[in-house]
């Protein structure tokens, strides 16, 4: 019996389209992501294990993931509500602020890095209002959250904003005259609507953060085992030539990602095909 | 519950949406407001439900006046035209959701809710769709359940908002059937707008004719179909042909015709038109005396079904006029295009051209499709 790749489709060009979809896929992200893989075979499973376990290191993961999650949850909060606001209420200078939405992304990342490091440094604006009552936010762990946040900002706004403009007021107000208050009408009304919407944001706000180095070097203060982030980790062996070390770590850090959003895309599946269209 | 309404105004910035109505509405009954687009009648209804709010003027249920009651505590059970089911629960879920959002106190036990659904789905002839999705649903299996679902709360009020406007026509016809049928088993308040007259014929106890912000006549089905008390409920409701005239002492000459009319003995000289149904004029072969007649040529013949429809063009002024009649009676002399015949209306009203009242179109189309 053949095996058959092709459905039937009345839509021409599928495997021009497929094609050229492998190839970009190869020459974009798998070719240069296995490079990685295959420089570190130059190391010995022990070498390689020896590496990526240093407590420097493990304590760089922590940091990168879990930095990257709080920063990616407060977004998704935060966004959530924005993206909430710039839909449902008109107010002066509301064009004005939903183009504001989108500078974390025009904005080089490390001039985002000197600009927050200046503001919450101890002598910054903000840094210094804090220190008064004695919250440090540059040169340890909470900057480094705090660029995240800078810097993934717009995702779920811009995942959320259109869903919501698609929502009915008629579902809502059908739940209101069955006698739901707000609350409920948002916990079992709205925000089921908006979940897809919010988890894609979320992980695409969570996979920009984890892979941040510009802007947070600047604000994190780097100090080994506190404040620094595993992608530093990976230049910092870069420039002392050890390549091998680099990638490694490299290696290390792909694998959890992919296997994080891996599990966030089946999560997103499982949520979808549970409310079958 | 009876539902009173009074001198309730609604402006949306200049365009003026309701102005000045009053209403009642008695307990049990099915009422349906009639209009055209833009009349007013959807933000009436939305008013009675709480989901918009009065300029001015007053609703009361029961005598008790609701403007400080939000919508949820109105216990009003409202149907969209678009349904608005929640997409993300199952039919079950979605008729329960009422019930779910009660206070604590009031929340009946997962057993109850569970009756009562199957009890819901059981009346709509449903039930086994519970575990579906809304967009597995065709139109009319939507519209039942979110018909469901505002029963649920057993509310006092059930409001419908063209309920039946995104069907196709068939489906509509059954379930206006069924909507009548399942209100004289449940007996609830009930009020729904449409456009389609022959919805409102078929179904309503009362007909409130709307336009412009303010009702044109209240009356039961026949009432509003035999004796419109505005020109507009005239043209709104059915099929209509109009004759221009002038009323002079007691009588109006409309071309060849003179009628009587002594309800505008004092009228003089007065521009008037004369409206006549399709189906209230005899065609006769030969005039008769007295004026009683107009003379036309047949310039079109449709059969439709049982009906016979045939085109008239007046000889004296060229305008069309419209004749509806039986097979049957169609059969006994069948007309044939350029035939000269005499039009006997056989019942007419006339309503004087005050200047209020605009200029109305020669022939008026029919109701539906609006």
């Amino acid at each position: 019996m053949q095996f058959r790749l092709k459905q039937r489709s009345v839509l021409p060009g599928f495997n021009l389209a497929l094609g050229y979809t492998l190839l970009y896929m190869g020459l974009i992200v798998l070719i240069p992501l296995s490079a990685a893989f295959i420089k570190t075979t130059d190391l010995s499973w022990t070498e390689f294990w020896a590496i990526v376990t240093t407590p420097r290191v493990l304590a760089s993961y922590q940091l990168t993931f879990g930095a990257s999650f709080i920063a990616a949850m407060i977004n998704t909060s935060a966004g959530l509500i924005i993206a909430w606001v710039l839909v449902r209420y008109s107010f002066p200078g509301k064009r004005l602020v939903d183009a504001m939405v989108d500078l974390p992304f025009a904005l080089p990342t490390a001039v985002a890095g000197i600009a927050l490091t200046a503001l919450y440094a101890g002598n910054g604006w903000i840094g210094g209002v804090l220190a008064l009552i004695g919250i440090k936010i540059a040169f340890t762990p909470l900057g480094v959250i705090v660029a995240l946040v800078f810097i993934s900002m717009p995702f779920v706004i811009r995942t959320v904003q259109p869903v919501l403009e698609d929502l009915e007021a008629e579902v809502e107000e059908a739940a209101a005259c069955l006698g739901a208050t707000r609350w409920q009408t948002f916990r079992w009304i709205i925000f089921p609507a908006l979940r897809p919407a919010l988890l894609t944001g979320f992980t695409l706000a969570f996979a920009r953060c984890i892979g941040e180095y510009g802007s947070v070097i600047f604000i994190a203060g780097n100090l080994p085992m506190v404040s620094e982030i595993t992608p530093l980790l990976i230049v910092t062996k870069l420039e002392q030539y050890d390549y091998r070390g680099a990638t490694a770590i490299a290696v290390v850090m792909l694998v959890i990602s992919f296997m994080l959003l891996l599990l966030i895309n089946l999560l997103q599946w499982w949520s979808r095909r549970r409310h079958a269209a | 519950m009876s539902i009173a309404i009074r001198a309730l105004s609604k402006r949306f910035g200049p365009f003026t949406a309701l102005d000045n109505i009053d209403l009642d509405i008695q307990a049990g009954e099915l009422v349906a407001l009639l209009g055209p687009s833009g009349c007013g009648k959807t933000t009436l209804l939305r008013i009675i439900a709480g989901l918009e709010n009065a300029d001015a003027g007053q609703i009361q249920f029961n005598g008790e006046e609701t403007a400080h009651r939000p919508v949820r505590e109105r216990k009003v059970g409202f149907v969209f035209q678009h349904y608005a089911l929640f997409q993300h629960m199952t039919v079950f879920e979605n008729v329960a959701f009422g019930l779910r959002v009660r206070p604590r106190a009031r929340r009946p036990g997962e057993a109850q809710i569970r009756a009562k659904v199957e009890e819901l789905l059981g009346l709509i002839q449903l039930d086994w769709l519970a575990d579906r999705y809304p967009s597995q649903l065709s139109g009319g299996q939507r519209q039942r359940i979110a018909l469901a679902r505002a029963l649920a709360v057993e509310p006092q009020v059930l409001l419908l908002d063209e309920p039946f406007g995104a069907l196709d026509t068939k489906v509509r016809k059954e379930l206006r059937r069924w909507l009548r049928r399942l209100h004289d088993e449940l007996h609830m308040t009930s009020v729904f707008v449409t456009h389609d007259q022959e919805e409102a014929l078929e179904v309503a106890d009362r007909i409130v004719v709307m336009n412009c912000g303010q009702i044109e006549q209240i009356g039961s089905p026949q009432e509003v179909y035999d004796a419109p008390a505005t020109p507009f409920v005239y043209q709104f409701l059915g099929h209509i042909n109009l004759f221009h005239g002038r009323a002079h002492s007691g009588w109006v000459r409309l071309g060849e015709l003179r009628v009587q009319t002594p309800e505008y003995q004092n009228a003089e000289s007065a521009s008037a038109t004369a409206y006549v149904r399709p189906h209230d004029i005899d065609l006769l072969r030969e005039p008769e005396d007295g004026d009683t007649t107009i003379a036309a040529i047949v310039s079109r013949v449709h059969i439709l079904g049982s009906l016979v429809r045939l085109e008239l063009r007046q000889q004296a002024d060229d305008e069309l006029a419209e004749v509806e009649m039986t097979r049957d009676r169609y059969a006994a002399d069948p007309l044939q295009v350029g035939d000269v015949v005499f039009a006997k209306p056989r019942q007419l009203r006339v309503f004087l051209n005050d200047g209020h009242s605009p200029e109305l179109p020669v022939w008026l189309g029919d109701g539906d499709g609006i």
